[in-house]
């Protein structure tokens, strides 16, 4: 199985991350998920997300999740890039694309790996909370 | 042994700083520098139900036995996406 995992304090380019695919005959399903930076938060306004990551331990945290999805489902690909820094308020944060044979596999393992990520991954977030109140 | 300290997150807003090392016995357990840590930094004390730890880049429990110049990372619940 393909696998990438970038972490980067640029923005995230969604359409050239689309763009970059490498055609394969064999991956009958591509499934792309951004995650993006909410506007709020309960009630409050959020203007921006600062992450925080421990670099050595996301990759190798994210290995181990790609080592186990590749056990329960007949993967092509698996990328993954999440920001670092400050990003603001609709911006994504998160970009996965999973690449398998049939949708099922790659719709189910997309979400896996983000549920996963986000119980053993070490990235942190901090709100920039703005004046006022959500809407 | 010397033993290295990482905190991450707002860890390192509770106690002032981001490394930090400490000298124990050598056969000393994560548990046994975690007791250490919470006399030396008492502000974690109160999240330790929720605090991760780490011996390198992977999760650790309170019974490993570290080696000397291991690193050990404390953090918060992880919030990635």
């Amino acid at each position: 199985m393909k696998r990438s995992i970038t972490l980067t304090g640029a923005p995230i380019d969604e359409a050239a991350l689309v763009a970059s695919r490498t055609p394969s005959g064999s991956a009958g399903a591509v499934v792309c998920f951004s995650g993006c930076v909410r506007g709020r938060e309960a009630d409050r306004r959020i203007e921006a997300i600062d992450y925080e990551a421990f670099p050595a331990m996301v990759h190798r945290q994210f290995e181990a999740i790609f080592d186990a999805a590749e056990q329960r489902w007949p993967l092509e690909s698996v990328e993954v890039v999440h920001r670092t820094g400050r990003v603001a308020t609709g911006e994504p944060s998160l970009w996965i694309r999973v690449t398998s044979p049939h949708r099922a596999e790659a719709l189910a393992a997309c979400g896996w790996i983000i549920d996963e990520m986000k119980r053993v991954v070490p990235i942190w977030k901090r709100p920039l909370w703005g004046a006022g109140r959500g809407g | 042994m010397t033993v290295s300290i990482q905190f991450w997150s707002y860890f390192r807003d509770l106690t002032g700083t981001a490394v930090d090392t400490l000298e124990v016995a050598e056969g000393s357990t994560v548990g046994t520098v975690l007791d250490a840590l919470y006399c030396r930094y008492p502000a974690l004390q109160p999240l330790r139900a929720s605090t991760l730890v780490a011996v390198g880049v992977e999760y650790a429990d309170p019974q490993q036995v570290l080696r000397a110049n291991e690193e050990v990372s404390l953090f918060p619940p992880v919030q990635g996406g």
